[in-house]
C-alpha cells in the first residue's frame, strides 16, 4: 500500500511518498510555500509521484500536517506537525528520546518515550528568534543565503556576541556590529550559537538523548553541532531532516 | 448533546444590545442556549450600567485594583456601597475589538504594549469611558504583580489619589515560628497573617473614613458571611461542572462563574440569584447525563485567564473541555472562615493567592488530580508579569513533578485572531498527545 504525507509548512511544502508493504520511502518533493498552499501540495505531490513512477491514484492514503494541513486536498487525516515529526523521527532514530525541529515559522523540543511516543513538548513564542526565518532574514542581510550560511559560520575564528533575538533588532545589530568592522563569518557563528541557545532554552530542563534535529534548519552544517554544544548532548541528523515530518505523517497514513 | 449558538441565534438575543454597544466580540463567541447562562453573560456585561447607577443614586463606590476578592467583602460592608475592579478592564479590548480605544490612551501615556493588557484600565481613565470613576480607588502592592503595580503609579501620577496597602510576599514560617492553617490547606507564619490584617484594618477605617461611616466588627461579619455564600455557590458549581462525566457548562461561562467570585459584578444578591439558577441547569443536566460537549472530550487543566475568551472556546472545537482550572482567582473561592474575626478571616483567604508565592504548583497538581485531566494548558498574557510569567517556569515544574501528563504552554494576545492557527495548532497538539498517551504505544 502506497500511502503520502504532505506538510505543509510556511515556507516549504514537503511531500513524503512511503510503501507501508516495504516500509521504505519511495520518494520526496520539496516546493516553496506560495499563498495557493493547497495547489502547491497537490503539485509536491504530483511530482513525488512523478519521481517514483506511480500514478496519483496508487496512492491509497494521505495525511497532511503543518501549518497549511487544513487546506491540503484530498487528506484522509489531519495530524499536527508534533505527532507527525515525532513519528518520522521514531522511523529514523528509533532509539532517540528527543526531537528539536526548528522550522521557518517555529521551533519545536518534543521529549519521546522509548518507543517513540510524545511526552510533552515545547513551542516558541509568536516571534520569529529561534526560526528557519530568522536565519534567513540574517543570511540575506550578511549576503551569504540559507545555501552558504554554514559555511560561513563554520570560516569563524571568534564568534560574535549578539544580544538581541528580535529579528528586527538582530538585523539592526548587525549592520551596527558590520559597521564596526566585525567579519561576516564572526556574525553568522555568533547568531547560529545565539538561534541554538533560544531553541534550547525552550527545553527548560535537561532532555534525554539522543536527540534528532529537523527541519530545514537542521541542514544548515554547524547548528546541530551548535545545538549539541548549548544542550551538552550528542545531536544527530537523521536522513532528510526537512522531510520528518511529512514522513511521519506518510506512516501515519497507512 | 446542548450546543453552543451564535449571537444571532434567538435563544442570545438578550445579549445581542451588548453588540450594539460596541462589543463585538460577542459576534464571534458561542454561548450556552440556556435563559441561565445568557442572564449570566448579561449581568456581566451590564455592570457599567449598574456602577453609573450607584453614582446617579449618590452611592459610594470603590475601585479595588489588584487584590481579587479583599476589598469588595469590606466595601460591602457599608450599606449601600459597592465596589468593582478596574482591573476587569484587561478584557474591554477583546470584547470590543480594541473599538474602544483604551490601549491606545494607554500607549499615549506611555504604558505601552510591553505591560499587561490590564493597563486598558489606565485607558479608561483617562479616556472617562467604560466605568464611573470610582470615589476611592484602593491598590494591592507588594508581592502582587509588578507591572501592575506601574500601571497604578501612572494612574497616580494623573492625579487619582490612591490608597495603597501591602499584601506581603508568602514565605514559609521558619521553624520556631507559629503557623496559622489558611483555608487552602498552606499553613502562614502568625506574623505574615497578622500583617495582612493590619493592613486590612487599615483599609476598612479608610475606607469608613471616605464613605463617612465607620465600619464595625458586625457589619463586616455579615459582609463576610454573604460573600462566602457567594464562593459557596461558586465552588459547588465548579465542582459539579468540573466532575461531570459530561461537561455541562461551556468553559467561558464557568469562567464567568468563577470571577463573580470576586466582586458579585458590585450587585450580591443579583449575584445570587444568577449563580442559583446556573447552579439548577447544572444539576440538571449532571442528573440527565446531557453535555455541551462530546463525552469522550479530552479533560484539561487549564492556567491563567486567557486575554482573548475566544480562546477557551477553540480548546472545545477542537475535542477539549475543562477538567480543572486555575485563572489565578483561586483565593476568591477559598473558604472564608465564618468562626474567626472578620479581618482574620479575610487575612487568611487573601493569602491563599498564589500569586503571592505559595506553592501554586501543588495546588494545580491537586486540581489535576481531582479533574483526572490528561493535559494541561499553561496561558501567558503578553507583557503580563509576575504570576503569568511563571507560565514556562511553571509548565517545567509541573513536568518535573512527575505529571504523566503533556503541558502545552500558549502565549494569548487581547485579540488572538492573527495568532489562531499556532495557538489552535498547539492546543490540537496537546488534545493529540494526551489522546495517544490514552492508548497502546504506537
Amino acid at each position: 500500500m502506497i500511502t503520502a504525507g504532505i506538510d505543509g509548512g510556511s515556507r516549504a511544502v514537503k511531500a513524503v511518498l512511503w510503501d507501508a508493504a516495504t516500509q521504505r520511502v519511495l520518494a520526496r518533493a520539496v516546493r516553496d510555500s506560495m499563498p495557493d498552499a493547497a495547489a502547491v501540495a497537490t503539485a509536491c505531490l504530483a511530482e513525488a509521484c512523478a519521481t517514483a513512477g506511480v500514478a496519483r491514484t496508487d496512492v491509497v492514503r494521505l495525511a497532511a500536517t503543518g501549518y497549511a494541513r487544513a487546506v491540503i486536498p484530498g487528506a484522509d487525516r489531519r495530524i499536527t506537525e508534533i505527532t507527525c515529526h515525532a513519528r518520522g523521527v521514531a522511523r529514523l532514530m528509533p532509539a532517540a528520546r528527543a526531537v528539536v525541529e526548528v522550522g521557518g515559522q517555529d521551533s519545536k523540543v518534543i521529549r519521546l518515550e522509548p518507543g517513540g511516543r510524545v511526552v510533552d513538548f515545547a513551542m516558541n513564542d509568536r516571534c520569529a528568534a529561534g526560526t528557519g526565518r530568522f536565519l534567513e532574514v540574517i543570511a540575506e542581510r550578511l549576503g551569504c543565503g540559507l545555501a552558504g550560511y554554514g559555511a560561513l559560520a563554520a570560516a569563524s575564528a571568534d564568534p560574535a556576541a549578539i544580544s538581541s533575538m528580535c529579528v528586527v533588532f538582530a538585523e539592526s545589530e548587525i549592520v551596527g556590529l558590520m559597521a564596526q568592522g566585525r567579519r561576516r563569518e564572526d556574525l553568522a557563528a555568533g547568531i547560529l550559537t545565539a538561534v541554538a541557545a533560544r531553541v534550547a532554552a525552550l527545553a527548560g530542563r535537561e532532555l534525554l538523548g539522543p536527540i534528532a534535529c529537523t527541519g530545514g534548519v537542521a541542514l544548515i552544517p554547524g547548528f546541530a553541532a551548535a545545538l549539541s554544544a548549548v544542550l551538552g548532548t550528542a545531536v544527530e541528523v537523521p536522513e532528510a531532516p526537512q522531510f520528518t515530518g511529512a514522513l511521519g505523517a506518510a506512516i501515519l497514513a497507512a | 448533546m446542548i450546543a453552543g449558538v451564535p449571537l444571532t441565534h434567538p435563544a442570545a438575543a438578550a445579549l445581542r444590545p451588548w453588540l450594539d454597544d460596541g462589543n463585538l466580540r460577542l459576534a464571534d463567541l458561542r454561548f450556552d442556549p440556556d435563559p441561565a447562562c445568557i442572564a449570566l453573560w448579561d449581568f456581566v456585561l451590564s455592570e457599567e450600567r449598574r456602577l453609573r447607577a450607584v453614582r446617579a443614586a449618590g452611592g459610594f463606590i470603590v475601585g479595588a485594583m489588584k487584590d481579587l476578592g479583599t476589598v469588595p467583602v469590606l466595601v460591602r460592608a457599608i450599606p449601600g456601597a459597592v465596589a468593582f475592579y478596574p482591573d476587569g478592564a484587561w478584557w474591554l479590548p477583546c470584547l470590543q475589538r480594541h473599538a474602544g480605544g483604551q490601549l491606545a490612551a494607554a500607549d499615549r501615556l506611555g504604558i505601552g504594549e510591553v505591560f499587561c493588557p490590564v493597563r486598558a484600565l489606565l485607558g479608561c481613565y483617562a479616556l472617562d469611558s467604560d466605568f464611573p470613576k470610582p470615589d476611592l480607588d484602593i491598590c494591592a502592592v507588594g508581592a502582587t504583580c509588578d507591572d501592575f503595580s506601574a500601571v497604578a503609579q501612572r494612574l497616580a501620577g494623573l492625579g487619582r489619589d490612591i490608597l495603597w496597602w501591602e499584601l506581603p510576599a508568602f514565605r514559609e514560617a521558619d521553624p520556631d515560628e507559629e503557623t496559622v492553617a489558611l483555608p487552602d490547606g498552606e499553613h502562614a507564619p502568625l506574623a505574615l497573617v497578622r500583617a495582612v490584617e493590619r493592613e486590612l484594618a487599615r483599609l476598612r477605617d479608610a475606607i469608613g473614613r471616605a464613605a463617612g461611616t465607620v465600619i464595625t466588627d458586625a457589619m463586616l461579619l455579615q459582609s463576610v458571611a454573604e460573600a462566602e455564600g457567594v464562593r459557596a455557590q461558586v465552588r459547588g458549581i465548579r465542582r459539579l461542572v468540573l466532575g461531570a462525566p459530561a461537561a455541562p457548562l461551556p468553559a467561558v461561562e464557568l469562567l464567568l462563574v468563577e470571577i463573580l467570585a470576586l466582586h458579585f459584578c458590585s450587585d450580591l444578591p443579583r449575584c445570587r440569584e444568577i449563580l442559583a439558577a446556573i447552579e439548577a441547569v447544572v444539576r440538571a443536566r449532571v442528573a440527565a447525563d446531557v453535555g455541551v460537549l462530546p463525552p469522550d472530550a479530552v479533560r484539561v487543566l487549564w492556567m491563567n485567564p486567557v486575554a482573548d475568551l475566544r480562546v477557551l472556546q477553540w480548546l472545545e472545537e477542537l475535542g477539549g473541555r475543562l477538567g480543572g482550572t486555575d485563572f489565578m482567582t483561586a483565593q476568591a473561592m477559598a473558604p472564608i472562615p465564618l468562626d474567626l474575626p472578620p479581618l482574620a478571616a479575610l487575612a487568611r483567604t487573601a493569602l491563599c493567592d498564589h500569586m503571592l508565592g505559595g506553592d501554586r504548583r501543588r495546588a494545580v497538581l491537586a486540581v489535576a488530580e481531582a479533574g483526572a485531566v490528561a493535559g494541561a494548558v499553561v496561558a501567558r498574557i503578553p507583557g503580563a508579569s509576575h504570576g503569568c510569567a511563571e507560565g514556562p517556569a511553571l509548565v517545567q515544574a509541573i513536568a518535573a513533578a512527575g505529571a504523566r501528563w503533556p503541558v502545552a504552554g500558549i502565549e494569548v494576545p487581547t485579540l488572538a485572531d492573527s495568532d489562531a492557527g499556532q495557538i489552535r495548532g498547539r492546543l490540537e497538539a496537546l488534545l493529540e498527545t494526551a489522546q495517544a498517551r490514552r492508548t497502546v504505544p504506537s
